[in-house]
């Protein structure tokens, strides 16, 4: 793909030119990227105003299944797993800032750690599934709502690890500098992105 | 030990020192300019505010009642 | 008066502009997997006239059935039919013509730029097009959708298979126009010549910048109802289903939160065609560039607050009816600034009546009826009765066929010239024009009647006092398909035989006349800077710098129609 020579960028006397091209093909992208990101948002709003809106419809939440009232969410594992997504943003932005200083042992560490943190978080969702006492997908509402929302979260992060990787991998063969890093910025909002809509699932479902 | 006590209380440690390296890096942010330094402090505020939600909830401010 | 010199400083940096790459090699490079906006956008152009001529033979079989009342097809058949044409033309004609197709092919030459911002994106998107008509067409071997281009729960949670397929094709065209709006944004917001401000931009740019704006919003929510109604229907996940605690107007909220801005993205690019359209074959300056350029914006906006306007007799929370219908009604003022405005352009101009400009004012005809009928229906009191019935039939006809498909003839006769090189022939043209006109109106005019005389929609049989009205919207239908084929004649006899056309036909003042026809794959030799906006017929040409083609800023257009306009 042509964003490895270009992210690289080249010496001599056309290297200013290249420079200026370099910026500017950058900027779209950065653009691009972050209307890509608000599309996702609206995704993620729309399911939301879904569970807000069947959660409208009746008296009790949790709902009512089979003559029972539904339990609450597991809340203390919650605030950890959340802990551990939202430690994994702030290893995320120190490896993107130690790589613009060209600190690459660090770099790899935090990288790291922000990967390890992110699949800490995924075994963390796929405990939470398991010991879920709200009923299966297709139960209620509640199952409805909350497998989907954090299903949806859950693959995120899942494609968000997948793409760490690769850059991780990417910066090991050199199609990062110091000063051309779009793919790291890149998958560090989006990194961020998939943090926040935690922040709000954690709210919606635990809190709420 | 009660699993939701351990859970609480490493989740309490975690918001805090999340919470705080996510300020630092915020204030440290704060006036540089760019659609992705923007994007990135109101990512990181928002996360922010995510550790401080947890906070509030491990010690049992909020949250659902009972 | 003398050519302004350019003090102005461009606005954006040209470096990307000026970078030419190798022209790519091979068939397969140059014609199937091409990153060429202007080949994108042929395939765009053949594909979705595909999916129109399929669709509108699902019309016809519609007519055929109404032509007794007692019907011809079976009412199962009848359903799968009129869900399949409605949901075809949407998302497999309209929207691909005036965003893929048009868009593709005209933004990025009236911007002045090699191509849009993302290439290969731009390749995928389309990629994800034919795949999905051909799942929508292969759901009728498995029970084509049969509850409307709308798809209600709970009848679309009952319906057999076909209806997750159209559940997954359209998810995957939403995608595709998903992507494509992010791709056109980037390109207008980044990519314009150097002294295109936004007020210098055409008018098509700013319709399909505001098209972008809601390809890229509204689409996604759609992808939630329609992913939530195949995780209902494949897994039996509750949301929709009232016996296991979901809700049929959810899923009506989340549909018409996209599909009303949907109804904008069919439109304002048509908009756009008859903002370039009007102001070339007048030789006037376009009336109100700003309030025609804010008021697409402004559309665009109010779009998204009106959804609920479709709900009014769905059993929603009453209080929300009438902030719906007052800002539905607002939406009239955007929209009437801009007849008004085309209509003063037209005023005092000396007006060729060539095919474009007959859709054109055409358009202005039936899109303002449809605009009006549509005010009808804002209103509650009145949508109560009208609701479901055959006025609202006749109203989505005219704006649709009245407006984006008229819209798409004229573009279509419009820069034809510019795609392909050669002239269509203007007397066939204009027949078709008149021809379609008035089969037109005596196919969708008598609907708002039967309408309100009671008959409903989607019926595949009805009372026998509705059945003289149906013939004659019968029998008039089939003259508007068969007038279809004087287009798809014209062009297919003017790519062997038409005229050899020069780079500027119609003596427009866009950047895309400036360029020979058809274009290189690099458009531009060398990119202008724009000192203002590009109607000032009479005026100089605000471009400096442009290696313009011989004969392309020629004052007089070659008189193709034959008639000398007056002065």
């Amino acid at each position: 793909m042509t964003t490895a020579a270009v992210e690289h960028g080249h010496g001599g006397d056309a290297h200013g030119h290249d420079e200026v091209i370099y910026q500017e093909t950058r900027d779209m992208r950065l653009l691009g990227f972050v209307l890509f990101l608000c599309s996702d948002v609206v995704l993620f709003s729309a399911f939301v105003f879904a569970y807000l809106y069947l959660r409208g419809t009746i008296d009790e939440w949790p709902p009512i299944l089979n003559g029972h009232q539904l339990p609450r969410l597991d809340l203390p594992f919650a605030e950890f797993n959340s802990v551990v997504l939202f430690g994994s943003g702030v290893t995320m932005h120190h490896a993107l800032e130690n790589w613009k200083h060209g600190k690459k042992g660090l770099f790899d560490v935090f990288m790291g750690a922000t990967i390890v943190l992110g699949i800490m978080f995924l075994c963390g969702q796929a405990y939470e599934y398991s010991h879920a006492a709200i009923g299966g997908w297709s139960s209620s509402i509640f199952g409805a709502s909350f497998f989907t929302l954090t299903g949806m979260h859950g693959f995120h992060v899942f494609c968000g690890v997948v793409y760490l990787a690769i850059l991780w991998w990417q910066t090991k063969k050199g199609v990062y500098d110091t000063g051309h890093y779009f793919g790291l910025t890149a998958g560090t909002l989006y990194w961020h992105f998939v943090d926040v809509i935690w922040v709000g699932l954690f709210f919606l479902f635990y809190i709420f | 030990m009660d699993l939701a006590v351990i859970e609480r209380g490493t989740a309490l440690v975690g918001a805090i020192v999340v919470g705080v390296f996510a300020s630092i890096a915020l204030k440290a942010d704060w006036n540089a300019k760019g659609l992705d330094n923007d994007t990135t402090k109101l990512l990181l505020g928002l996360m922010a505010f995510g550790c401080l939600m947890v906070l509030a909830a491990s010690f049992g401010l909020i949250g659902p009642k009972g | 008066m003398a050519v302004a010199t350019p003090t102005t400083t461009p606005a954006i940096p040209h470096a990307v502009l000026d970078h030419i790459h190798p022209e790519p090699q091979g068939f397969i490079r140059k014609y199937i997997f091409s990153i060429d906006h202007k080949i994108i956008a042929y395939q765009y152009f053949i594909t979705a006239g595909i999916f129109f001529v399929i669709a509108g033979l699902l019309a016809e079989m519609i007519r055929i059935d109404l032509l007794k009342h007692t019907g011809v097809l079976t009412p199962n058949v009848y359903n799968q039919v009129y869900s399949v044409h409605g949901s075809m033309m949407v998302w497999l004609v309209i929207i691909p013509f005036v965003s893929g197709a048009f868009g593709n092919y005209v933004m990025p030459l009236q911007i002045g730029a090699r191509d849009v911002a993302f290439p290969w994106l731009n390749l995928a998107a389309f990629w994800m097009f034919p795949p999905a008509g051909l799942i929508l067409l292969a759901s009728f071997a498995f029970g084509a959708p049969d509850a409307g281009w709308t798809e209600y729960p709970p009848i679309s949670l009952q319906a057999p298979y076909g209806t997750s397929m159209w559940c997954m094709a359209i998810f995957l065209i939403g995608i595709s126009s998903t992507l494509t709006g992010i791709n056109f944004l980037v390109t207008i917001f980044k990519m314009r010549a150097p002294g295109m401000t936004f007020t210098r931009m055409p008018l098509f740019v700013w319709a399909s910048a505001a098209t972008a704006g809601l390809n890229m919003v509204a689409t996604t929510a759609l992808a939630a109802a329609l992913l939530a109604l195949f995780l209902e229907r494949q897994f039996g996940v509750p949301f929709y289903d009232p016996t296991k605690g979901g809700s049929p107007i959810l899923w009506q909220h989340m549909f018409w939160f996209y599909s009303h801005p949907a109804v904008y993205i069919m439109i304002l690019p048509a908009f756009g065609i008859i903002s370039e359209v009007l102001p070339t074959f007048s030789r006037k300056p376009i009336f109100g560039y700003k309030m025609i350029a804010f008021s697409s914006v402004a559309i665009a906006l109010l779009g998204f607050m009106v959804w609920a306007h479709h709900m009014f007799t769905s059993g929603m929370a009453p209080w929300l009816q009438l902030p719906f219908m007052i800002i539905t009604m607002l939406i009239a003022i955007p929209t009437g600034i801009k007849i008004f405005s085309w209509m003063a352009t037209l005023w005092g101009g000396s007006i060729e009546f060539s095919a474009a400009c007959l859709f054109a004012i055409g358009f202005l005809i039936t899109f303002s009826l449809g605009g009006v009928t549509g005010f009808f229906l804002a209103a509650v009191p009145a949508d109560l009765h009208e609701h479901g019935t055959y006025f609202v039939v006749g109203h989505i006809h005219y704006v649709l066929y009245g407006g984006s498909v008229f819209g798409i003839f004229a573009g279509l006769y419009y820069w034809w010239p510019k795609m392909t090189g050669r002239m269509m022939n203007e007397r066939v043209g204009q027949l078709h024009a008149w021809i379609t006109f008035v089969a037109f109106n005596c196919t969708f005019l008598p609907m708002h009647w039967l309408g309100l005389l009671g008959m409903p929609r989607r019926v595949a049989m009805y009372d026998v006092e509705y059945e003289f009205w149906n013939q004659v919207i019968s029998i008039s239908s089939f003259f508007l398909a068969a007038s279809t084929l004087l287009i798809m004649g014209n062009m297919l006899w003017s790519l062997k035989n038409g005229k050899k056309a020069g780079p500027n036909p119609w003596g427009a003042r866009t950047l895309e006349w400036m360029i020979s026809s058809p274009p290189p794959y690099y458009n531009f030799k060398k990119v202008p800077a724009v000192l203002a906006a590009p109607y000032d017929f009479g005026n100089p040409l605000p471009y400096v710098g442009l290696e313009a083609e011989p004969g392309a800023m020629e004052a007089t257009p070659q008189h193709t129609t034959g008639f000398v306009p007056a002065h």
